[in-house]
């Protein structure tokens, strides 16, 4: 077949070692070839946030619930200026 | 080959080279064997007229993508944030790389594995690490490649690199109707590609494909054995006996019109070797959407057009021709789904993988013909191919399209006096 389907969330990655199973993400995975993210919600704090992981480089940030709605809410053009490979991590 | 190949400079002195190798009875056997004229197709044909590419439900999200390809071009076919249907040259402005690797996904915005340029999947530049090295932001005119003109009918995308020439319906012509035909049999009134392609390599030039899909003179020979296991009556359709005909549709269309017979037999879902009882929603689907019309629909059936130079609808399958060599080509292959014929989809997915699936039985013979065809072209003598068969009794249709009977070779001739019309046309931009 020529056009995959799209794999969708994946649980979260586990390496099993007997009692000593390591995860080394966790959530489940949004991925495409550029990218690849593991999302989960995170219960630790006085209210839920969710908590992203950068795969590639293990970075992760927590979103709260206003934090996610000002993405759901920002520009496209704003949007679009964070995906500038210079706006931020390959700033120089 | 030894054969009498006209020279370039023969070519200045006597005329075209192609008036000499294209006959009307007969075609020269280095059309399909000589790269030099390969190399002229693509840049006279594959480059410059419409070809068929892929279709819109192949993409049906917003920030989808899948990869495809236009002759020797690795296409990216994108839906943006508007909903519109792009064909990006997979290739990095900066360095050339391929930006594109995945088969399909779904992103706004493509990155580059090499330097991290990133583009939106409009094939806009957005931007670029260390941005400084080239004076700031957005300071570059560059962007990944686009296709000329991109253009769909009835959700059938089509790209053209040349950036004039004959819009997309001028180019479609008379085979729009058959399109519409294949659509008209979806009770929702579209058609969708998205079943999965199925991908086979052929070791043949791409011209003996685009000239076997309307031969009616072999399916009796070559597809015995599927008829014979099947117990299908199509193969009667396709003898002397037939009351079927051949139709040049022009520019290089063609099509085998199987209605007439079916017309004869007047009934519903023949066409497709079964009875309305046994698809029984389809028939009450159909019925909703067309009323005292559905009928006749369903007697006359799916159409049965090469679309020059790469779309091949067989009834029940698309096939998508893609030329790579001189003596190779690829043939994409998938079922089509009727939207609001679920009961009917899934039996063309299984048709389909009967007929043209890796273990079925009607691709796999053609393609032997195909290589064989290929392998024969290569020796000496005899130098050319026969292409009169039914040239004494043709005759033109109500309509103004030359015809012939079933077995006829009237769509090959349709098809080379096209193929001749593209490749004596002036080689603009080119400086040989």
């Amino acid at each position: 077949m020529d056009a995959q389907p799209a794999e969708g969330p994946r649980h979260e990655i586990v390496i099993e070692d007997g009692d000593d199973d390591v995860t080394i993400a966790q959530g489940k995975v949004v991925e495409s070839e550029f990218a690849s993210m593991a999302v989960r919600l995170d219960t630790e704090g006085n209210s839920v946030r969710l908590r992203i992981e950068d795969l590639r480089t293990g970075r992760v940030r927590h979103l709260d619930a206003l934090e996610l709605e000002s993405i759901v809410w920002l520009g496209d053009g704003h949007l679009t200026q964070l995906l500038d490979p210079s706006h931020d991590r390959w700033r120089g | 080959m030894t054969a009498v190949v006209p020279s370039a400079s023969e070519v200045e002195e006597g005329g075209s080279r192609y008036d000499r190798l294209i006959q009307p009875a007969r075609v020269h056997g280095t059309l399909y064997t000589d790269p030099s004229i390969f190399a002229e197709e693509l840049r006279k044909i594959w480059h410059r007229t419409w070809v068929f590419v892929g279709h819109e439900s192949e993409v049906p999200q917003v920030n989808d993508y899948v990869r495809k390809q236009l002759a020797d071009q690795d296409v990216v076919m994108t839906r943006d944030k508007e909903g519109e249907v792009h064909l990006l040259i997979n290739r990095c402005a900066h360095r050339g790389l391929q930006v594109c690797d995945d088969k399909s996904g779904n992103s706004s915005s493509f990155r580059c594995p090499y330097h991290g340029w990133t583009y939106r999947n409009t094939g806009e530049l957005l931007g670029y690490p260390y941005n400084k090295g080239y004076g700031g932001k957005k300071q570059l005119p560059l962007g990944m490649g686009k296709v000329a003109r991109v253009a769909s009918y009835q959700g059938f995308v089509f790209g053209s690199l040349a950036e004039e020439g004959p819009s997309l319906e001028e180019h479609l012509g008379a085979a729009k109707g058959e399109i519409d035909r294949l659509v008209g049999l979806a009770p929702a009134g579209k058609v969708s590609l998205d079943a999965g392609w199925l991908r086979h390599k052929t070791r043949s030039n791409w011209k003996f494909l685009a000239e076997n899909e309307t031969d009616g003179y072999h399916p009796q020979f070559v597809h015995g054995s599927i008829f014979g296991v099947t117990g299908s009556p199509i193969g009667e359709l396709y003898s002397d006996n037939s009351t079927a005909v051949t139709r040049s549709l022009g520019d290089g269309h063609s099509e085998n019109d199987l209605r007439p017979e079916f017309r004869g037999f007047a009934e519903p879902m023949r066409w497709f070797g079964t009875t309305p009882d046994r698809v029984p929603n389809y028939v009450a689907a159909m019925k909703e959407a067309h009323g005292e019309d559905a009928d006749r629909l369903m007697i006359e059936g799916a159409p049965h057009v090469m679309i020059f130079p790469n779309l091949f609808i067989a009834e029940i399958q698309v096939f998508n021709i893609q030329p790579v060599g001189v003596g190779e080509c690829v043939q994409y292959s998938t079922a089509v789904q009727f939207d609001g014929g679920h009961e009917l989809n899934m039996r063309m997915v299984s048709q389909s993988i009967g007929s043209v699936g890796p273990a079925g039985m009607l691709l796999a013979d053609d393609t032997e013909m195909y290589e064989r065809n290929q392998r024969g072209v290569a020796m000496a003598d005899p130098e050319w191919l026969d292409v009169r068969r039914g040239l004494h009794r043709e005759s033109v249709d109500e309509n103004g399209f030359t015809i012939g009977t079933a077995t006829d070779e009237t769509g090959m001739r349709g098809f080379w006096n096209h193929y001749k019309t593209l490749m004596t046309a002036p080689d603009e931009g080119q400086d040989d």
